[in-house]
């Protein structure tokens, strides 16, 4: 049986959204990262090319990374969505937080957001891993200021401090 | 209001009802949704076939090869320590391929029927030849990464990393719609355009890949694949080499060569494989073979360089099998 | 306190232009500290304290604002490279529901923007250049009001290319024709030098257009309330897009606030107001909403400006080991820029050559606009003119660090005579030479790690300003629990600004730093520079130093009225009042005080008149290159600095790393390309206009001379934004030649470059 088809005009979508289970209103053509900025103001994830090409809106969909620019919204119907405003729990920031901040991992900042969401992605997947994971799993993350080196070492810390 | 629809079957019969004319299907979306942001597919409706269970995972029987279900995240395949054992080449060709969100949305057969990325193609203000228009702007305008053999009216180049790696691998593939179902070796989905035809690929209106199969004796050869980009990641092929070749006592046979990025389709010459067959791959045959694949390139302005580079790493794809 | 106020000439020279101002002073500088001091803050490497904003996502960038009401704008651009805009009918698009108002150049006001009165011009001159623009109340009518626009154009002929643009058969795109001379240098007899050289070499360069590509667009989000225009802006100086609003509205500065929280880099292209800022604020207060003009990615890519593409030939002459003259002529694709980045410029000062001339050209074409990127002439120019002194140090068979050693590293600038504060350029030399093993350096280069790949070594120097200047201010004042607010009108574009900020007020106070609070980025703040020419910290850290101490010595005073002691035998340490013995804390003092407070204000004080301050350094390169595929490995950069004292050396690495990566994407892999023909960008993405990867960073060790330039202010520091992005693709570019031979004399080093190159070595041995 096919899910209710969805017209032009759009329909109410739920998602649960760090943990939030929220309903917006979404025609077909809306992305998720629209959902999400505009949608439910969660600004954090941010848009850069809107095409898949740099990683900044990168944000975890059932666990995985994917670029929400070019995902549509519709697709994530009953999905469990994190967003950077999501990872850090009562209070605490996530390992991976704070390895940014600990290496100094960001210049402007603009790209930090997906570049920690990959990172939490490869945390949860991967048992201990290795600097090549780390590369490995933000090399679709773009970021112009070349934080790279920090962000290889933030990330290098974080993956020990999980494996300890 | 949006421009189309969108549908979320569970079943693939459901799904090959509702794809007729202004319908499109849509997995992981990651080139279909640029596509129709830039106006250049306009379809009235998305079925979304990542409901539909039984197409995704791949599997391997004795005797029987190896299925993958067209809907396998590249992740997936790229991921598996028991497919990288025994059909090397694949998790190698996709390991530089995109970036690790991609390859977590993207699906086998999307990766099979993404459109190419030529700039003219992409920019909705240029009416390029394949989009309907007169002629083809590469030729007398800017064609670094365009191709250099097996053109017709068209220079775009095929895109895709997994269809040389598949195709190096004998890959066919399985098709459905709502009238039935075909099969058809992989090669042989991909059309470089020209005439009437402008399209890249051989799928019926109605159709859908619902599996590649590989057949087990692709299994006992060799392979590799290597990949040239402008930068160390993160990039379409310049130039790309799958390589395959059943090695026995030094001696090769069964080659198969299928470059990516030089052609309009995953180039393979036959003749080139055949006349490597019962040599030992060294570097004489091997650049025989490459000249052999290279024989009717008639590079443009900027892309000669490609034919040295597909030259030397021709080469080394095929030296790689033996040592 | 008035009769304190002085006013003091301030004269700073950069490339030979002497820049004069005014500068409002009080009382007196502080003397630097000693070389050598430890102090409680500075010297040490501090997190930023804004990193907890930044990695939750709740850092404010202009892209975040949302405001009550807010709607949004779109513009609408010339898809024509030259075109002259005949009639525009925009009555379909605003028959479309949501759309609030079109502007464009038969209806909006004239406003004054960069020489020109209105910012939609008659003559449109390249694609991506402004013709009308759209207010709506989604993102998506705005857009389909685009669509919906029709504009009658008469097209023109254009021309894009730099080469083209200098021929005879070019359109003529200005009266005086395409190439304008916009700067010339000479000393010294060339014939003589050249007549009696040794050696000679004779080499064209050539260099491609380089995007900023920030990753936050260009934009802005104004608010007019009916009174007050309030603009949140991405960029690198608020009070320079306050000037240019007033300029273009003909608003009082009361009447205008620019607000830049967060912003996501900007690399010298966000330094002022833009069109979609003028945009903004015009249909903000014909629509009474708020408006938002957000640049897409495309569009940043046509009209955010650029680095310009440039054709360099340089002539050198040689002689008993030393260079004797140096011919140098730029030609710079500027766009319709009124300005060029001269790369002619490290030629004039970098190296003490006896004789020199030195001629620049701007290149007027139909392409999109250069702008300031991040030490702008310089990298381009330096690319050439390093590469062109390794030549010759091959052509003479000598050491090409040991031939810039005679030159580099002087007491004074060859271009001014005046004597520098600092230059420990050759410093920088031994260090980097030590550091990647110079000294393994042969000529043809080292065998690879694979039977293909060559290795070899190449470096290069450094000069550019960063002494900074006034005017900028800062006042820092004392809330009642004992914490401090610093504020200060500059900005942080990505650096730490706010965090080195908070150390120089924390370390001259006392306080602890978790207990300085920085508040920047406002108009209503003291005024404070663009944050560009590595100027930032030069500029705002000395006034932040002084009002760390007018503070630190009003708050002792009213310290020892609560203590009933003498100010004299107070002093402040680690949030402390200490007096003979006894420490008491800062908080039980403002406690005291309930709201009596102080504010202590500083202000920057004048350069030394007869001095010249600089920065330098040097990069060594460790590279690979497949010879039979073209493909470049960088291996290992080295980057060596000479900015005087450092305050945080863990954001000074970060600033050095980033400049490397950046110099490493215009040397490998990012050029603009546009066809000729259409006048197109045909990347203006960031899938085919390549920025580095992760996986494109080598291994890169930055040091630093560190030691303060006691003469330059009274922080001893200078400014590190420009300088690393300058001397690395030279490096890279000679340590390729070292490598195989091959000299690749076009930027960026594609496979095709780099192969053609090799091929033409072997053609021609």
């Amino acid at each position: 049986m096919a899910l209710p088809a969805r017209g032009p005009v759009g329909a109410d979508l739920a998602l649960s959204v760090n943990g939030r289970r929220v309903t917006v209103h979404v025609t077909p053509d809306r992305s998720l990262l629209d959902v999400i900025r505009e949608g439910l103001g969660l600004t954090g994830t941010k848009r850069v090319c809107n095409e898949g090409d740099c990683g900044a809106c990168t944000v975890l969909v059932d666990g995985r990374a994917v670029y929400s620019c070019i995902t549509l919204a519709m697709a994530c119907e009953g999905k469990s969505i994190e967003t950077i405003e999501g990872i850090s729990q009562n209070g605490e920031l996530h390992p991976v937080q704070q390895a940014f901040i600990d290496h100094d991992a960001y210049q402007c900042g603009f790209c930090t957001p997906g570049q920690v969401m990959s990172l939490v992605g490869l945390m949860r997947r991967t048992p201990s891993p290795t600097e090549e994971d780390v590369k490995r799993a933000v090399t679709g993350n773009l970021c112009r200021c070349g934080a790279y080196p920090n962000i290889i070492a933030a990330g290098v810390a974080a993956a020990k401090k999980k494996a300890k | 209001m949006s421009l189309f629809s969108y549908t979320k079957p569970r079943a693939l019969g459901d799904a090959l009802k509702l794809l007729r004319n202004g319908t499109q299907a849509i997995a992981g979306g990651t080139d279909l949704v640029t596509l129709v942001r830039h106006g250049l597919a306009r379809p009235e409706r998305l079925v979304d076939l990542t409901g539909i269970d039984g197409l995704r995972g791949w599997t391997r029987e004795k005797g029987q090869g190896i299925r993958i279900g067209a809907l396998t995240p590249l992740a997936e395949l790229e991921m598996s320590n028991e497919l990288a054992k025994i059909l090397p080449i694949v998790p190698q060709s996709l390991r530089d391929a995109a970036t690790p969100q991609l390859r977590n949305m993207g699906t086998v057969g999307g990766n099979l029927l993404q459109r190419n990325r030529c700039w003219y193609f992409r920019d909705e203000g240029v009416p390029c030849w394949l989009k309907g228009g007169e002629r083809c702007f590469a030729i007398d305008g800017e064609n670094r990464y365009h191709a250099i053999v097996g053109t017709h009216d068209c220079w775009m180049v095929s895109p895709s990393d997994l269809a040389p790696a598949l195709i190096a691998c004998d890959a066919e593939i399985d098709l459905r719609s709502s009238a039935g179902s075909r099969k058809m070796k992989l090669v042989d989905l991909f059309v470089a355009p020209r005439g009437r035809e402008r399209r890249e690929h051989a799928l019926r209106s109605g159709e859908l890949i619902t599996q590649v199969r590989i057949p087990e004796k692709a299994l006992e050869r060799r392979g590799t694949y290597l990949k040239a980009m402008e930068r160390k990641a993160w990039s379409f092929a310049i130039v790309s080499v799958a390589a395959s070749a059943k090695v026995r006592d030094g001696k090769a046979s069964d080659v198969r060569v299928v470059l990516g990025g030089v052609a309009p389709v995953p180039w393979r010459v036959v003749a080139a494989e055949k006349q490597l067959d019962g040599t030992s791959l060294d570097d004489n045959a091997c650049l025989g073979a490459a000249d052999a694949l290279l024989a009717d390139a008639t590079p443009l302005r900027d892309n000669g360089y490609k034919v040295t580079l597909a030259r030397e790493m021709i080469r080394r794809a095929l030296r790689s099998l033996v040592t | 306190m008035a009769e304190r106020i002085r006013v003091v000439k301030s004269r700073d020279e950069f490339e030979g232009e002497i820049y004069e101002s005014l500068a409002v002073v009080e009382g007196t500088d502080l003397p630097p500290r000693p070389a050598g001091e430890e102090r409680p803050e500075i010297g040490k490497p501090r997190a930023r304290i804004d990193g907890v904003q930044r990695v939750t996502g709740r850092a404010t960038y202009t892209h975040d604002v949302v405001l009550p009401g807010m709607i949004h704008a779109a513009v609408l651009r010339s898809p024509y490279a030259r075109a002259r805009v005949r009639a525009i009918d925009a009555s379909k698009a605003l028959a479309i529901p949501g759309v609030r108002d079109v502007i464009h150049r038969f209806n909006a006001p004239k406003a004054a923007f960069r020489g020109e009165d209105t910012i939609f011009r008659d003559e449109v001159r390249f694609i991506g250049d402004e013709v009308a623009a759209v207010a709506a109340d989604t993102v998506g009518a705005a857009h389909a009001a685009l669509a919906a626009i029709s504009v009658d154009y008469e097209i023109l002929p254009h021309v894009v290319d730099l080469e083209e643009a200098m021929s005879e058969k070019a359109p003529k795109l200005e009266e005086d024709g395409n190439v304008i001379e916009s700067g010339a240098l000479k000393r010294g007899d060339m014939r003589r030098a050249f007549k009696e050289a040794e050696a000679t070499v004779e080499a064209t360069y050539r260099t491609s257009t380089q995007l900023h590509n920030s990753l936050e667009t260009h934009g802005a989000v104004a608010s007019w309330d009916g009174e007050v225009l309030t603009v949140w802006e991405s960029t690198q100086h608020v009070f320079g897009v306050r000037e240019g609003l007033r300029n273009a509205l003909n608003l009082p500065l009361t009447k205008i606030r620019v607000i830049c929280d967060y912003m996501g880099g900007g690399f010298g292209s966000k330094g002022g107001v833009g069109k979609y800022t003028i945009i903004a604020a015009i249909l903000s207060m014909r629509t009474n909403a708020p408006v938002r003009c957000i640049l897409t990615r495309r569009e940043e890519n046509l009209a955010a400006g650029n680095r310009s593409a440039t054709l360099q030939t340089l002539k050198l002459a040689g002689k008993d080991g030393r260079v004797t003259a140096v011919e140098h002529t730029s030609w710079s694709n500027s766009g319709q820029a009124k300005w060029v980045a001269n790369p002619t410029g490290p030629t004039n000062t970098l190296y003490d050559f006896p004789n020199l001339q030195t001629k620049s050209y701007r290149v007027v074409t139909n392409a999109g606009s250069l702008s300031a990127f991040r030490a702008p002439g310089y990298v381009e120019g330096t690319f050439a003119l390093e590469s062109a002194i390794d030549e010759l140090a091959d052509a003479m068979g000598v050491d090409p660090l040991a031939l810039r050693r005679k030159h580099a590293g002087k007491e004074s600038d060859p271009r001014t005579g005046k004597r520098y504060t600092l230059n420990r350029t050759l410093d920088c030399y031994t260090i980097g030479a030590r550091e990647i093993g110079w000294s393994r350096r042969k000529i043809g280069g080292m065998r690879g790690s694979t039977p293909h790949r060559r290795r070899g070594l190449g470096m290069a120097s450094q000069i550019w300003g960063g002494g900074g200047g006034p005017p900028a201010y800062a006042t820092v004042h004392f809330n009642a629990d004992g914490t401090v607010v610093l504020r200060a009108g500059t900005q942080d574009i990505g650096t730490g600004t706010r965090t080195v900020l908070a150390q120089i007020c924390a370390d001259e106070l006392g306080i602890e730093l978790r207990n300085v609070s920085v508040r920047i980025g406002d108009t209503e703040g003291p005024y404070g520079p663009i944050s560009a020419g590595s100027l930032t910290l030069a500029s705002v850290g000395p006034a932040v130093r002084l009002a760390a101490k007018d503070a630190r010595d009003q708050f002792l005073a009213a310290a020892a009225g609560v203590l009933e002691v003498r100010k004299t035998e107070l002093r402040l340490e680690r949030g402390h009042v200490v007096s003979k013995g006894a420490r008491t804390p800062i908080s039980e003092i403002t406690k005291k005080l309930e709201n009596n407070t102080v504010i202590g204000k500083g202000s920057r004080w004048p350069n030394p008149d007869q001095l010249s301050i600089k920065t330098f350094g040097a990069h060594f390169a460790q590279v690979e290159v497949d010879v039979r595929t073209g493909e470049i490995f960088v291996e290992k950069i080295v980057a060596v600095h000479d900015i005087g004292r450092i305050v945080n050396p863990m954001t000074a690495a970060s600033q050095v790393q980033g400049g490397v990566i950046q110099a490493l994407g215009f040397a490998l892999s990012e050029e603009r390309i546009v066809d000729r023909g259409l006048g197109r960008v045909m990347n203006a993405n960031l899938e085919w206009y390549k920025i580095p990867t992760v996986r494109d960073v080598p291994e890169i060790v930055v040091r630093f001379t560190d030691r303060p330039d006691r003469k330059a202010n009274n922080l001893g520091s200078k400014g590190l934004g420009e300088p690393p992005i300058i001397p690395a693709a030279a490096a890279v570019a000679n340590a390729v030649a070292n490598a195989t031979g091959a000299r690749v004399r076009h930027l960026p080093m594609t496979r095709a470059r780099v192969l053609e190159a090799i091929a033409n070595m072997e053609a021609s041995s």
